[in-house]
């Protein structure tokens, strides 16, 4: 499998925050979400993709070239769009689609322009005067007008209503399942990345706690109804992420875990206990135990 | 590439330069209003060489607040955008600063050339008391010399960071300390002479600011 994104052991401090050993492989042509808390280093590692930052230590290899060094390559084919509007406020929409132009050799000119009308933009407002929607979609426009391979959207719908939310991820995907292209997204919307990418890392403090496929997180992670469970569960065939204590009345104890398969259900005949159920977790449930479950082992 | 860059910073700056522009083309002709329709006595020729002399003082000064205020212009779009737009577009940094650099500079030429306008006008309207000359080419470059050291002076400044500016005036602060400190311990050192020497004085970067800024003289 190739890599649109690989990243190993990378290294970056700022004042107190500091980003640990960051390994991250986001695979050519996938949808890769990028979950975190605030201030977890979504932004920072996003950052360092691009070459905003300087890395201390480790490597990152953008599209098959080495970033920081080939900086001006790898940027000529990737379309970022940051968390906060950064164009020239003092710009038309019209005039900001001619100065990216102007920049990248691969404009799609009438490409912008069909997103302009699909986008309801007014090309005459100046970048200012443009709603939070407005402006989200003017800089999906650019990145995406760019025909670049890799998208790397830092938050990009964030504190969008849901119309705007959906005409940019429609054209995301019609864009990536045109010219299989990468996009590298992070949200803090759980439910809008479980809809479509096929990748999921997790950030925590500065570290990577997970990264696999969508669906292996999603059909992974089950809560399980457990009876008659042993205090001390030994090997176990799964990850267990977190453990309720057995109620006193004696009922029934809640397990979450990771990595689960059906046939491990045997595990717990092997330990006098029996399974009771299993219960599908949503995305958003997953990350919270598969953070909380990292935050206890780190103590 | 050069074309939109110009464009922007011409959006942001243009109230300045069409400013400057007028000012820089005036200057020349009132400083030497005097001299029109006036006699070619030797008293009429120490009036005029007062009044250009007086009004030469501005030539610097309208120089350096065109290279500030266009500089500030330069960057400003940038700064507000904390510089993320032009980070991440594939240009080497070194060429987007000389991209930027060139517009502002191409901007600065209106001023530059509203001087010399104006100055070959001036020279050609007025009457020249015998004696004395005008210097309309000189003036214009020396102005042109002056704008362009101001303008790359305040754009590497106003490129840097808030860091990069409180090192500058932290430097400043320390010299203006050292030398206070100096005074009140009798020590025989002259910072302040010394720096202005340094900058004022040729081959200093400043010294184009110094001296008579005369249109017309002997």
């Amino acid at each position: 499998m190739s890599h649109a994104i690989e990243i190993s052991g990378l290294k970056y401090r700022a004042g107190s925050f500091e980003l640990k050993d960051v390994d991250l492989h986001v695979p050519t042509g996938s949808i890769y979400g990028f979950l975190g808390p605030n201030g977890s280093g979504k932004t920072t590692t996003m950052r360092l993709v691009l070459g905003l930052l300087r890395p201390l230590g480790g490597r990152i290899s953008v599209l098959g070239d080495r970033m920081p060094e080939d900086a001006p390559r790898i940027l000529a084919r990737v379309g970022y769009v940051p968390e906060q509007p950064h164009l020239d406020a003092t710009l038309t929409v019209r005039e900001l689609m001619t100065f990216q132009a102007a920049f990248y050799p691969t404009w799609d000119r009438a490409f912008a322009e069909d997103l302009v009308k699909r986008f309801e933009l007014d090309d005459h407002r100046v970048f200012g005067r443009l709603s939070k929607g407005q402006k989200a979609k003017l800089m999906i426009l650019l990145a995406l007008a760019q025909r670049g391979d890799l998208l790397v959207l830092d938050e990009p719908t964030d504190g969008l209503d849901p119309v705007v939310r959906r005409d940019i991820l429609t054209a995301l995907l019609e864009y990536v399942a045109e010219r299989k292209a990468t996009i590298f997204i992070s949200s803090h919307l759980v439910h809008e990345l479980e809809r479509f990418c096929d990748w999921v890392a997790v950030m925590d403090d500065g570290r990577l706690v997970t990264e696999v496929p969508m669906e292996k997180l999603k059909l992974g992670t089950k809560r399980l109804v457990v009876s008659g469970a042993p205090a001390t569960p030994g090997a176990t065939p799964f990850v267990i992420l977190s453990r309720d204590p057995a109620p006193p009345n004696g009922a029934s104890e809640r397990w979450i875990v990771g990595q689960w398969e059906p046939a491990m259900s045997s595990y717990f005949q092997g330990v006098g206990a029996s399974l009771v159920d299993v219960i599908d977790l949503d995305l958003e449930d997953g990350f919270v135990e598969l953070l909380r479950s990292f935050r206890t082992s780190r103590g | 590439m050069f074309r939109v860059i110009l464009y922007g910073q011409w959006k942001w700056s243009r109230l300045i330069v069409v400013v400057g522009t007028i000012a820089a083309f005036a200057l020349p002709i009132i400083s030497v209003q005097g001299a029109t329709g006036g006699d070619a006595s030797p008293l009429h020729a120490q009036e005029l060489l007062r009044a250009v002399q007086s009004w030469g003082t501005l030539y610097p000064v309208l120089a350096a607040t065109l290279g500030l205020l266009v500089a500030i212009a330069t960057w400003a779009a940038d700064h507000r955008g904390r510089h993320v737009h032009a980070l991440t577009l594939p240009v080497p940094r070194w060429r987007y600063v000389l991209l930027r650099f060139g517009a502002g500079t191409t901007l600065l030429a209106a001023p530059i050339l509203a001087v010399l306008v104006g100055a070959l006008l001036a020279t050609a309207t007025a009457t020249i008391p015998s004696g004395l000359q005008g210097y309309p080419v000189a003036l214009a470059l020396r102005f042109a010399v002056a704008v362009l050291v101001a303008f790359a002076i305040f754009f590497a400044i106003s490129a840097g960071t808030a860091r990069t500016a409180g090192i500058i005036l932290g430097t400043m602060a320390a010299l203006v300390v050292v030398q206070v400190l100096a005074s009140l311990a009798n020590i025989p050192i002259n910072l302040v002479d010394v720096l202005q020497l340094v900058v004022l004085n040729w081959p200093g970067p400043l010294a184009v600011f110094t001296g008579r800024w005369m249109l017309v003289d002997v």
